[in-house]
């Protein structure tokens, strides 16, 4: 297995992540696209660490960090959602033109 | 050959996984694609090098974040079973993304990237190694993801925990 392959199926995770992003109207959906996406990144930078880093710590580290804030994000994103849904009944990305509260 | 094997499986759970979430109709599908996707990516960093990130990517992402978007879908029943699509939005999007992917693949495969040509000394992969260098170098980087998982999560109980009136 060389970078190569890596590289590629970390372009198949982003796009299948884009195609979920740029296609679904449910918010919950939406927010798998971005944790495919996240994922992506995080392979890729496991490979360059692997095949290309003089230091194999510093790609380790990005990837911790980005572990950390996907699940930061996930906990605002979904707190937002349970709001969303309790006040509308819905979560609809095309109908949520506010977010006032 | 047998390690060669376990790669090819896990990098056939990562990518399976990612487009039958990507396409899938059902919330909940979509999420166990996600969950799929996530195991085949932790195998994957077990090759890759690193034990503990993998260990790290199964109790985050697989037992935090995919549970906790199961909870949220369980919370909000009507959620569920909504497969409004529009056809015309899918197909945009599997053209975009195909440009994406085709363009990105040519541009992968005609670089040629620089390859590390010396081996590591045995102990450059070990898990002592990510924390001292989290304690020392990178300790901005450790307090800062600290500080932001406790806002992000003292604002997630402040969100949710707030009474809404009607939109």
């Amino acid at each position: 297995m060389n970078l190569t392959f890596f590289l590629l199926l970390s372009l198949l995770l982003f796009s299948a992540g884009l195609i979920a992003v740029m296609s679904r109207r449910n918010l919950v959906t939406v927010l798998v696209g971005i944790e495919l996406m996240l994922n992506a990144a995080s392979v890729n930078f496991m490979a360059f660490n692997f095949f290309v880093a003089p230091d194999p710590v510093v790609g380790q580290i990005i990837v911790l960090l980005i572990i950390g804030l996907a699940a930061a994000e996930v906990a605002v994103f979904l707190a937002i959602l349970m709001v969303l849904y309790r006040a509308r009944h819905e979560v609809d990305a095309e109908d949520i033109r506010e977010l006032r509260g | 050959m047998l390690e060669l094997l376990a790669i090819a499986a896990f990098a056939l759970l990562a990518a399976g996984g990612a487009l039958y979430a990507a396409f899938v109709r059902h919330t909940l599908h979509c999420i166990i694609g996600l969950g799929v996707t996530l195991f085949g990516v932790a195998g994957i960093f077990l090759y890759l090098g690193s034990p503990f990130v993998a260990a790290m990517q199964i109790l985050i992402y697989i037992g935090g974040v995919s549970v906790a978007m199961v909870f949220a879908l369980m919370l909000s029943v009507s959620l569920a079973s909504r497969v409004e699509h529009s056809r015309w939005k899918v197909v945009g999007a599997i053209l975009a993304a195909g440009f994406f992917f085709t363009s990105m693949a040519a541009l992968i495969t005609s670089t040629d990237f620089p390859l590390r040509e010396e081996p590591l000394p045995p102990d450059a992969w070990a898990v002592t190694e990510i924390g001292h260098a989290f304690l020392t170098t990178y300790n901005v980087v450790f307090i800062g993801l600290s500080l932001t998982l406790l806002l992000a999560i003292l604002a997630a109980v402040l969100v949710a925990g707030k009474e809404v009136e009607e939109l």
